[in-house]
């Protein structure tokens, strides 16, 4: 087994997940399972390959300068719960951790 | 025959000659969605219980119903990627896909249902319950677009859009008997589509003959300057001919995938096939994709989840969807959110996503994943400068009965092994219909080199004419 | 044993604000006078779906900056996500070139202790979005004890250039040279404005100590500093705290501090940060930029402060001091030489510059394009003071006039009452009092009424005259010596 409960529940933890118990006990498995299967990468020797990144050359377009306000944020405010006048309200930043 | 039985073509040349009227037509498709509803549970998401807007009365979809797989943005109108954690959340914006088919004068009947973020591959993962297969409501429809394959076997609307990220279209085109096409990755502006695994996704339409696909690509197959990955230069001509010939085109099996064992059916259909082929003058050859059959579904579950999980980082509450009001914290605001929010299978790859790209394990695995995808795109470039084209199936087996999925999630994954490559290399793909075993239809599937689209569909036309077209699905009636 | 001596290795990253329309993914205005949250859209605010579009002139500004700070073109950079949970974040990860930035290798010079030249490397400048900006509620404005923060997106997306020197830097006065010689070489680039005081340019310093015992201290990263005041009590703090720690034989913490402005300390970070190595940004494909862009934006590029600053001493004879004092703003620099080109004296001019048009500037609070003398008017003043038609203090009166009333330089003489060519009213008074002033015997004579034929009178007039070299009228003379007698 490559990663146990507590480290799995860390890495929940930094991607904002609270697990129960149940789900943390399927997360250990699965994850353990998922990274046995990746270990085939290392049955090649990946060396000198290079990073796929994009389906084939291509370039970054690229967009003018040029102001184009969006016509509904009004729309996009009322989607939140959390819009307090002008602004997005949120509880205090800085917590015990 | 009902109205709803009509295939796209045939709706749109029987609006132009007014046969019908779009009102008739409408009324047709919602009565059969009446019907067979309860059964199947397409939607998350009905429209229709306005009369229709009139469209664009000019535009080639003019009056012609269609339905979006939620995972795209409506403007105004509840979009869910069938996740609880976006609520009832209105995207105050169309996606490029949709609003193509909008000013072609399209009508949309609702949003239906798929596995969350398109995270599955039976409509079983979803907020709002499983999707079950027209065909046999017992079984899944495959997913994760299974509610678009649905409703276009039933005969809810004559095509649909799907999304396909590692076989999110093929696979319920075939467990539900339509054809699915995944174009070539680039083809369609993946604006305004939630994201999964963004370098992989791709937008796609089902239909019930290749002909309709063909004309659903020509209006989605449009540079958008939204996309970045969008590309520009390619111009395909999708127009539907008869006089297409497969005559000295080189079809290829993968020598590989012959080890592995298949349901009968599938490999009677692939014999099937191969035959129609070899009668139609192609030449039937082997190619050899040894990394691809063995590290393809592991390098594509490692950078499907990296890229994943950083696409779902977006969802903490603050500014749409479900959320809490009464966090002491923003830290326990967002867990909250987030714990409620994603489903089970969603938090496992989110787990696996981060924990890939930890600085302790990057390279080890998600570096090591971008370059078996370099050999694996490198593979199928040689591949295809031996061939025109490769048959293999779409999946190993047909449709399973509801909640009887392998509990092992990786032999689970190990299934994908026929569609997800495509997504890979950025390939398009064809899933089409070679006909029934018992009351379940049989898919297989056409893949071709990059940009290879309309000759893709140009070959699935001559299939659709010796393997027959699909009959819509009794929906559980 | 000999007494342990610290060395301060500092490296200092640099967030400029790139100067556009747009924000560097979207098309939403940069405006900072909009109204909160109206600059917003799909893109900027993670909503689902939305995909990044990249600003053509973001790269520009990128390129026109890292030339200014003798940096290369990379014909290949790329975008990554950079990940961290923040309700200031919409995507919850930054867009970042951080791994594969569109300039790298360059390099400023700053003067070290004991006046020298030194160079102090640039590693590169990368491309990335800024976050939104928070307002938090406790009265302090801090964040500790606020209850709430209020998130303003109109931030969220602007475009910045992130600046990462090498560890060159051996002090705090150093680091503050750096920041000031970056800030003037990105504002002559046009690349940014670069304006403290608008949150435009922030400092992240990494300051480590090496012993002379052969210990070198780990590294250090403070956070927070808004102004060079800041940056420069930051790095000192920091020092002394390490310096202290190594001589009692503690070990420094490798750890993010954050700099207290109020209290004056630096203070590690509560908040536990997590490094991820960043994935490749899917949805950007690679940014290329060709050989003819470099030419155009290279072209583009004016003249840098130091070499201007050069030319003014060697090839125009200015002082030192004054060639710095104004080519520190390339606006004033242009100023200067448009008078230049109309005519003055070079250093007639930059004197003039230096004192009157700056000090007029301070007053205001002005920039020098909003100044209304024209370089051409103060040219042609410049001018006539030489060729004394006008005394220095009726130019300086003009100069004023003008100033005050927008008027030309022909209308403000004449509203004036001077002459031309001669010397009268204020200037003339000068000249009388500085007259009587040095001949206080004289004065008492004539007060106490001895000077009865009017000879003591006739002896100032005479050296009135002598002082404004007989530009002033007689009869003026005389009246104003009656009334200043008064
Ligand atoms: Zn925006």
């Amino acid at each position: 087994m490559k990663l146990d409960e507590h480290e799995v529940n860390e890495i929940a933890l930094e991607s904002r997940l609270v697990l129960t118990e149940q789900e943390l006990a399927g997360a250990v498995r699965y994850i353990n399972n998922f990274l046995d299967m990746l270990d085939r990468f290392k049955e090649l020797d990946l060396k000198d390959v290079e990073p796929f990144s994009f389906a084939e050359a291509l370039e970054c377009p690229l967009r003018p300068d040029t102001v184009i306000s969006f016509p509904a944020t009004q729309a996009i405010l009322d989607e939140s719960e959390h819009v307090d006048g002008p602004y997005f309200k949120v509880p205090r930043i800085v917590e015990a951790e | 025959m009902e109205l709803y039985e009509l295939n796209l073509n045939d709706v749109i040349e029987g609006l132009k000659a007014k046969r019908f009227s779009p009102s008739e037509l409408y009324a047709s498709c919602k009565q059969r969605i009446d019907t067979c509803e309860p059964n199947i549970h397409a939607f998350i998401t009905r429209t229709d219980d306005t009369q229709p807007q009139t469209g664009n009365d000019g535009g080639i979809f003019a009056g012609v119903p269609t339905v979006l797989k939620d995972n795209l943005c409506t403007k105004g109108i509840r979009t869910t990627a069938a996740s609880r954690i976006l609520g009832d959340w209105k995207p105050p914006y169309d996606a490029t896909a949709w609003k193509y088919l909008r000013e072609a004068g399209a009508v949309l009947m609702g949003k239906v249902n798929m596995d969350e973020f398109a995270m599955g591959s039976t409509c079983g993962n979803s907020a709002f319950g499983p999707t079950h297969n027209p065909h046999d409501i017992s079984r899944v429809p495959g997913g994760s677009s299974g509610g678009s394959a649905a409703a276009v076997s039933a005969g809810y609307v004559p095509f649909s859009l799907g999304s396909d990220t590692g076989g999110s279209i093929r696979q319920p085109a075939s467990f539900c008997g339509v054809y699915g096409f995944k174009p070539t990755y680039g083809m369609v502006s993946r604006y305004g589509l939630i994201s999964y695994g963004s370098s992989l996704d791709q937008i796609g339409p089902f239909a019930r003959t290749v002909r309709d696909l063909q004309l659903v690509m020509s209006v989605l197959a449009q540079y958008d300057p939204m996309d970045s990955s969008c590309f520009r230069e390619k111009n395909p001509d999708f127009t539907h001919r008869e006089d297409v010939s497969l005559k000295g085109k080189r079809v290829a099996l993968v020598k590989e995938f012959q080890d592995f064992t298949l349901d009968a059916p599938i490999a009677e259909a692939m014999t099937r096939t191969r035959k129609v082929l070899e009668d139609e003058g192609a030449i039937i050859a082997e190619v050899s994709l040894p990394v691809v059959a063995r590290y393809a579904v592991a390098c594509y579950y490692a950078l499907a989840m990296s890229e994943a999980h950083t696409n779902l980082e977006r969802y903490d509450g603050v500014r749409y969807g479900y959320t809490v009001t009464d966090a002491a914290g923003v830290k326990e605001m967002f867990e909250r959110v987030r714990s409620y929010g994603f489903g089970s299978e969603v938090k496992s790859r989110i787990i696996a996503g981060t924990c890939l790209t930890e600085p302790s394990r990057c390279d080890e695995y998600y570096v090591a994943a971008t370059k078996v995808r370099t050999l694996i795109a490198q593979e199928f470039a040689r591949a295809f400068g031996e061939t025109d084209y490769i048959l293999q199936p779409v999946t190993p087996s047909l449709p399973h009965r509801i909640g009887e999925e392998d509990e092992d999630e990786m032999k689970v994954y190990e299934t994908d092994l026929y569609t997800l490559p495509v997504n890979l290399a950025g390939l398009p793909g064809l899933s089409f219909f070679t006909g029934y075993a018992g009351n379940l239809p049989v898919g297989l599937q056409l893949i071709g080199p990059r940009w290879s689209d309309s000759g893709l569909l140009d070959a699935g036309v001559i299939l659709e004419r010796h393997l027959g077209s699909p009959k819509i699905a009794n929906g559980g009636i | 044993m000999s007494e342990l001596t610290f060395t301060p290795v500092i490296g200092i990253e640099i967030h400029i604000r790139l100067k556009t329309d747009t924000k560097i993914f979207c098309s939403c205005s940069t405006n900072p006078e909009s109204p909160a949250n109206t600059n917003i859209c799909p893109v900027c605010m993670g909503l689902p779906g939305s995909l990044p579009r990249l600003n053509h002139n973001v790269v520009e500004k990128g390129m026109l900056a890292g030339l200014a700070l003798n940096c290369s073109v990379q014909p290949k950079s790329l975008f990554f996500r950079k990940s961290y949970f923040y309700p200031d974040l919409p995507k919850g990860h930054q867009i970042s070139q951080c791994d594969l930035p569109v300039v790298a290798d360059g390099y400023i010079e700053v003067h070290d202790a004991d006046g020298n030249l030194k160079k102090i490397r640039v590693n590169h400048l990368h491309l990335e979005e800024d976050a939104a900006s928070m307002h938090h509620s406790a009265s302090d404005g801090r964040l500790e004890g606020a209850a709430t923060s209020y998130v303003d997106y109109n931030r969220a997306g602007m475009p910045l250039g992130e600046i990462v020197s090498e560890p060159d830097i051996s002090s705090a006065q150093e680091a503050v040279e750096y920041a000031m010689n970056l800030q003037r070489r990105v504002r002559y680039a046009g690349a940014s404005d670069a304006d403290l005081d608008k949150g435009m340019m922030r400092f992240d310093a990494n300051v480590s100590l090496k012993c002379s015992d052969g210990r070198w201290g780990r590294k250090v990263e403070v956070k927070n500093m808004n102004s060079f005041r800041a940056l420069e009590r930051a790095i000192e703090f920091e020092i002394k705290r390490q310096k202290k720690i190594l001589l009692s034989g503690g070990e420094v913490l490798q750890e993010t501090r954050h700099w207290n402005d109020a209290k004056g300390v630096t203070s590690a970070s509560r908040v536990k940060e997590f490094y991820r190595k960043f994935i490749v940004e899917p949805d950007l494909p690679p940014l290329i930029v060709n050989q003819e862009w470099i030419d155009r934006v290279t072209a583009m590029m004016p003249e840098m402060p130091d070499v201007r600053a050069n030319r003014y001493v060697n090839d125009m004879g200015l002082p030192r001091d004054v060639a710095e004092v104004i080519t520190d703003d390339k606006n004033l620099a242009d100023y200067f030489e448009s008078c230049v080109k109309a005519g003055a004296n070079p250093v007639r001019a930059a004197h003039w510059v230096r004192t009157e048009v700056l000090r007029v500037l301070n007053e205001r609070g002005q920039k020098i394009d909003a100044f209304t003398v024209k370089p051409e008017v103060l040219a042609g003043l410049v001018s006539r003071v030489d060729d004394r038609k006008l005394s220095t203090t009726q130019g300086k009166e003009v100069f004023d006039y003008m100033c005050a009333n927008g008027a030309g330089l022909e209308d403000a003489v004449k509203a004036l009452g001077i002459t031309e060519g001669g010397v009268a009213g204020n200037a003339l008074n000068d000249i009388i009092a500085a007259v009587i002033a040095a001949n206080p015997d004289v004065l008492e004579e004539i007060k106490s009424g001895k000077d009865k034929k009017g000879k003591k009178l006739k002896f100032l007039q005479g050296l009135v005259m002598k002082e404004t070299k007989g530009q002033a009228k007689p009869q003026e003379v005389a009246e104003a010596i009656a009334k200043a007698l008064e």
